[in-house]
């Protein structure tokens, strides 16, 4: 437990000290809702949600996997297994420092949302949406490793994650209501990983109560994070090349 | 003789297509430093992947300290000490944090006064606030060597500890490796400079598109092949001409130095003056040596050390 915790100290810090993850992850979602207030500011009860999503969207499928990559790029992560630290440590602790960084971003733009725009949050709703936060960052995260495991190069990484994240941001009814999108494509689209998260993200903090759907969003998530885990860990490698 | 401490028998390794390893036997003693000497791509670092646990051979076995790697690699990684071709530490972390964490990964928890114990030996306290990305290519070095042994490991394992630097922080590193070795550790290193293995190790094994062409001390693989003196000149001669002079074994030319291999260095060097006087070149920089490690590499191989494979 201490080398867990040792270790799981040592990638915060690394995280923490890293300009672009700073950047990214907690001055980036901020500026976003700066500019949202700007230009939808009565919408903003709306927007919040959908901007603690998009951003769990790009953590998840840009930052998160490209952290992993340049470890392995770096050969950092064939250092690692010289030693006797177990592979599931390693991941374990992976995961709890990016949770860490994730919950601390959506935190901020929840602040944000609070102070800059008066959206309405219970400590109640609060209750209620992060464990739903959480669950999209878990799935969002797996993906974000299925594209890890397939590239060699964080580079390739963060273009393949871009891609998909600004495909589904605009279609997930995070910051797009739903009927603004051709009725073949708003068919589709709750099918997808972002658009569950969104539903139970947005209900539970702005309503303090679950989508009238949510069984069937958090099935939906569960089956995206489960199956793209055990994607994610047939590709897992840890030699910087194939 | 006690038994090996380190024991690889019949390796074979491969990377795709390519055969990085084909049939090495090797064995180490405790308290030696041993050194693999070869060009780049010979096969030494996938020689000590498969001894550290990183590569898993496709036939051939390695025990340290009596433990099969491929059986319980967890317990023969807890023996060793291990520093990478490349640094691969986390740069983001200052070089105090780094030297806890990695003892950490083995399970030994340093107080602050022994990291800077650690760090004194490397001549990095100063540093120890410091980020690892912001350190010279030579602190750097010296912290991949402290992490090395944070675990204060009976084995060391290092690949090309001083290969990307100047001479005198690699001379700083030889020290090192000394050192270490002074306190009872076996060393195994990678090198494809002849004067560090032969600076550093007691015994080589000069290893050559993944085989091991021979194996002893470094005064040894010079004494066996009875090589003979090399007389070195600066001059511009056909090679053809070279070779037909009295007493000369062997030339090459390697840059614009022509290295003549001669039982009698007087007599070649008399007819080498009197070849240049007649084909009217000047002769400059001459320099008489014995054999060394390098000889015996282009011996054994028929290409020199710094030729890739």
């Amino acid at each position: 437990m201490k080398r867990f915790l040792i270790l799981t100290k040592a990638m915060t810090l690394m995280h923490l000290r890293n300009g672009y993850v700073l950047f990214w992850n907690f001055v980036f979602p901020v500026l976003l809702m700066l500019i949202y207030g700007v230009v939808m500011s009565q919408y903003m009860d709306y927007m919040t949600p959908g901007v603690i999503v998009l951003n769990a969207l790009s953590f998840g499928l840009v930052s998160s996997s490209t952290m992993m990559l340049e470890m392995r790029e770096k050969s950092v992560l064939r250092r690692l297994q010289a030693t006797p630290l177990p592979a599931g440590q390693l991941i374990g602790s992976y995961l709890v420092v990016n949770v860490i960084i994730g919950v601390l971003q959506s935190t901020l733009i929840i602040l944000a949302g609070v102070l800059l725009y008066d959206v309405p949050v219970t400590a109640t709703s609060l209750l209620l949406a992060y464990p739903m936060i959480l669950a999209g960052l878990l799935a969002f995260m797996a993906l974000g490793g299925i594209i890890s495991g397939m590239v060699t190069k964080s580079g390739t990484a963060t273009a393949i994650g871009m891609t998909i994240y600004f495909l589904l941001m605009f279609i997930s009814d995070l910051v797009f209501p739903l009927d603004m999108l051709p009725n073949w494509l708003r068919n589709i689209v709750p099918y997808l990983p972002a658009y569950p998260v969104v539903q139970l993200v947005r209900s539970s903090l702005l309503e303090t109560a679950l989508d009238p759907k949510w069984l069937m969003h958090l099935l939906l998530l569960g089956i995206y994070g489960i199956s793209a885990t055990f994607i994610a860990a047939k590709l897992f490698r840890w030699e910087p090349k194939a | 003789m006690s038994k090996p401490i380190i024991d690889a028998r019949n390796l074979i390794a491969a990377y795709g297509s390519m055969q990085a390893l084909k049939d090495v036997s090797l064995t180490v003693e405790k308290g030696e430093i041993f050194g693999l000497l070869g060009p780049n791509g010979a096969g030494k670092t996938t020689l000590l992947a498969c001894v550290e646990g990183l590569h898993k051979p496709s036939q051939g076995s390695v025990h340290i300290g009596g433990i099969n790697v491929q059986v319980d690699s967890t317990a023969t990684k807890r023996q060793l000490g291990i520093q990478l071709q490349r640094t691969a530490l986390m740069d983001d972390l200052t070089v105090a944090e780094l030297v806890e964490v990695y003892a950490a990964l083995y399970e030994v928890y340093l107080t602050s006064g022994q990291i800077n114990k650690l760090l004194a030996r490397f001549d990095l306290v100063e540093k120890r606030n410091t980020l690892a990305r912001r350190l010279s290519g030579g602190q750097q070095q010296r912290l991949a060597l402290a992490v090395a042994i944070a675990n204060d490991p009976q084995i060391v394992l290092l690949d090309e500890p001083t290969s990307a630097l100047d001479p005198h922080a690699r001379r700083a590193v030889w020290d090192i490796v000394r050192q270490l070795h002074n306190e009872g550790r076996t060393i195994v290193l990678t090198t494809h400079a002849m004067e560090e293995a032969e600076a550093l190790c007691g015994r080589i094994a000069i290893i050559d598109r993944g085989q091991i062409v021979a194996s002893d001390t470094p005064s040894a693989l010079i004494a066996n092949l009875q090589l003979s003196s090399m007389l070195k000149a600066t001059v511009e001669l056909p090679l053809e001409q070279v070779r037909s002079l009295p007493s000369v074994n062997n030339a090459r030319y390697t840059g614009q130095h022509l290295e003549m291999e001669t039982a009698k260095p007087e007599v070649t060097l008399t007819a080498l003056h009197e070849l240049a006087a007649r084909s009217g070149s000047s002769i400059r920089d001459v320099m008489l040596r014995q054999p060394n490690l390098e000889d015996v590499f282009l011996k054994l191989t028929g290409h020199a050390l710094s030729e890739s494979n």
